[in-house]
């Protein structure tokens, strides 16, 4: 008995520093925010109280709900992109065969390079004038499908998905990787002698051996997908007119561009007011299939 | 036993480590406190002086190569005055300047833009007004160019440089094969030279609107004074105007118009401005739109200098405003922070005078870029012909920049609408509906 409350307060106490940082770095700032949100202020002069005006106001601009309609998009293009490819890399790479080091850094290599890098690059690899992607599609002969991929407003949103996904997926690999070489050696020979092979043992074996990570790679991409900044801002900058604006962007522009700071900050409260939902929302689903 | 004992140790030695921790982290914010005046002694022996500067001085132009040699002359000849710079590239100047202001983080130092852009650091009280020291620049800077940054009788900053957003700079060869050997003098024969260009397969005019500025800025502060008028952009600060007024409205169905002739190249929108430039340079485009600055890259340093003219937006039908006009702005004016030390204020007041006279004006000018300046700072024959020829160009009187004059907010709303145009979305009612709404909803 004693041992464990001495045990609790080790731990607390071991906890303490990282907590009092986590507090001062990511509690305090969410309450300031939402204290600013109450306020007109350009962060300069006086500020002034509004109530929920500026609430009011985000809920009746046509650019914000576009903004939670484009990071949908990212959400739902990531979950179906990025998991199933990080699930398939890390299940080719898991098998004895040589090289696999070399690929599995190729595969991190994306996760690792600097978002700017990720952008610029694809941000040539889209242009519509000499871009890669253009030019291979010209090359195999198949110029009806070159498009303007970034100007083209039905399709730029898509074209910035895709380039969130090949940002993100090496990072799943590497998670599932690590769940799959936690599976014990004998589950897989027990399946092997039961006659499970190829994709009927991947499906009744391992995935639901490795369930709880994928569940929390899936809670992961969501809340990922909802903080979505550095790769779009410096890809389109969220245009051409607000087509691939996301929410952080929207948040952006108003506090910093526009030094619309109480307005900004309304907008990250329902950032994080959206991605709370929609986690809980998951994590629910899927503890509700445990049972 | 052993192991309790064991556990108390680790409590013991997380109650340091915390302690440890915190009173480290207070001792930071001590020093940070204290940093104006410490920092005088810490820096570099007896009596020196660290000074922040924060300046946009970072892409490859010649402007730029001036500025940072004269800060480099200055270090040089004032050993007790270090000065730290943080170069912030232009596109995301504004931002950070606001957002520093915002948590009363300014640089010692600050290069800053005149109208509408220095009202909210004066209504802070963030700069230092420099009316005592003025008889340091009155003989030199032009009163027209100095009062920009003239807030309620006070003077807050002193420009480096004239620009012009507007000049229109042309490949002479593409223009005479299609039948042009002068600039088009008027609206019809422009749109029928840029149509006569794209039948020839050339792209009529390279477009790099990736950060919104090139639309409002170097197109639409020109289109709406040829339009509308000089006076049109402070009548509506005024309220005297609205944006929906007809003739503005005419002004931005110009863009609508390019746009639907395919005048800019397809990636107009995911291209910055620095990208379009290039594009022109390497031919690829008949007309660039852009500031004054580039006539240096274009013409002065380009081997090829001599392929490309320059010209102003030619007159248009029912015009009210000026066609020799073109749209100036003072820019780069060098402020410092309100509330240094005694100590630091003066060693920043000494940079100034410095950074700011007539060397750099001469510098510059040898550089190809437009000064402010009542003197003549450059020697016979000392300026180059394609300068002369740009302030010759500029010298029949400037119009006001949009966003000089127009705050914030409208200006971003206006640079949506722009970009939206572009691609075939709203009207130029639309856009002027709802800059116009943006605007009210300040007051």
């Amino acid at each position: 008995m004693n041992t464990l409350k001495g045990t609790r307060a080790a731990i607390f106490f071991g906890m303490l520093p990282a907590l009092l940082i986590y507090i001062g770095i990511a509690i305090i700032p969410i309450f300031v925010s939402l204290y600013y949100s109450f306020f007109n202020w350009d962060g300069i002069s006086a500020k002034s109280a509004v109530g929920f005006d500026n609430y009011v106001r985000i809920f009746n601009d046509s650019v914000f709900w576009l903004s939670v309609k484009n990071n949908i998009i990212i959400m739902v293009t990531g979950l179906i992109g990025q998991i199933p490819l990080g699930l398939l890399l890390a299940l080719l790479l898991n098998r004895k065969m040589r090289g696999s080091t070399f690929f599995r850094t190729v595969g991190f290599m994306p996760v690792v390079i600097s978002s700017v890098m990720v952008s610029l690059i694809w941000g040539m690899i889209y242009n519509s004038e000499y871009g890669f992607m253009n030019a291979l599609l010209g090359f195999f002969g198949l110029d009806s499908w070159q498009r303007n991929w970034l100007g083209d407003t039905s399709i730029s949103m898509y074209s910035v998905s895709l380039a969130y996904i090949w940002q993100n997926c090496g990072l799943y690999m590497v998670i599932f990787l690590a769940a799959l070489q936690n599976i014990p050696g004998e589950v897989n020979e027990a399946a092997e002698l039961d006659g499970a092979t190829g994709l009927r043992r991947v499906f009744r074996i391992t995935i639901p051996m490795i369930r709880s990570t994928i569940l929390v790679a899936v809670v992961y991409s969501i809340s990922n997908s909802f903080r979505v900044f550095d790769l779009v801002q410096i890809l389109t900058g969220g245009g051409p007119a607000h087509m691939t604006e996301v929410m952080t962007i929207y948040m952006y522009n108003h506090a910093f561009v526009s030094r619309q700071f109480g307005y900004g900050s309304a907008a990250s409260m329902l950032i994080l007011l959206f991605s709370l939902i929609v986690v809980s929302l998951v994590n629910r689903l899927g503890r509700e299939k445990e049972i | 036993m052993k192991k309790r004992k064991g556990i108390k140790g680790v409590a013991l030695l997380s109650v340091a480590t915390t302690l440890a921790l915190a009173t480290a982290a207070c001792g930071n914010s001590n020093d940070a406190n204290n940093g104006e005046g410490a920092s005088s002694s810490d820096a570099g022996g007896k009596g020196t002086v660290t000074l922040t500067m924060m300046h946009p001085w970072t892409s490859p132009n010649a402007d730029n190569d001036v500025y940072k040699a004269r800060i480099a002359a200055f270090e040089a000849e004032h050993p007790n005055i270090k000065i730290n710079q943080d170069g912030v590239a232009a596109a995301q100047y504004k931002t950070k300047l606001f957002t520093l202001a915002a948590g009363n983080n300014l640089a010692d130092i600050d290069v800053v833009w005149p109208g509408a852009d220095l009202d909210p650091l004066v209504s802070g009280d963030l700069l230092l007004p420099l009316n005592d020291q003025m008889s340091n620049w009155n003989e030199l800077v032009r009163e027209d160019a100095l009062a920009g940054f003239n807030k309620n009788g006070n003077q807050y900053a002193v420009p480096t440089k004239q620009n012009f957003v507007d000049i229109i700079y042309y490949n002479k060869e593409m223009f005479s094969k299609v039948g042009y050997d002068t600039f088009p003098a008027t609206y019809e024969e422009w749109i029928d030279a840029i149509k006569k260009l794209k039948a020839a397969k050339l792209t009529p005019i390279s477009l790099g609107n990736k950060e919104q500025w090139p639309l409002q800025s170097s197109y639409m502060s020109t289109l709406t004074q040829r339009f509308a008028g000089d006076d049109f952009l402070q009548n509506v600060v005024d309220g005297k105007a609205k944006f929906t007024d007809e003739d503005f409205v005419k002004a931005v169905a110009v863009i609508d118009e390019l746009t639907k002739l395919e005048a800019f190249n397809s990636d107009a929108n995911n291209m910055d401005s620095v990208q379009a430039q290039d594009y022109f340079i390497q031919e690829k485009a008949a007309m660039h739109i852009t500031s004054a600055t580039v006539n240096a890259r274009i013409r002065i340093d380009n081997p090829n200098g001599s392929k490309f003219g320059i010209a102003l937006f030619p007159s248009v039908p029912g015009g009210k405003g000026d066609p020799k006009k073109a749209a100036g702005v003072p820019q780069f004016g060098i402020a410092i922070k309100s509330g240094l030390s005694k100590e630091k204020q003066d060693a920043a007041l000494e940079f100034m005078k410095y950074f700011v006279n007539e060397d750099l004006y001469k510098d510059l000018s040898k550089a190809g870029i437009m000064v402010p300046t009542k003197k003549n700072v450059a020697g016979e024959g000392e300026i180059n012909p394609f300068l002369e020829e740009l302030m010759k160009l500029t010298s029949n009187g400037s119009t006001r920049v949009f966003d000089s004059v127009i705050p914030t907010q409208p200006s971003k709303e206006f640079e949506n609408g722009l970009q939206a145009l572009t691609i075939k979305q709203g009207t130029p009612q639309d856009v002027a509906k709802k800059t116009q709404a943006a605007l009210d909803a300040l007051k």
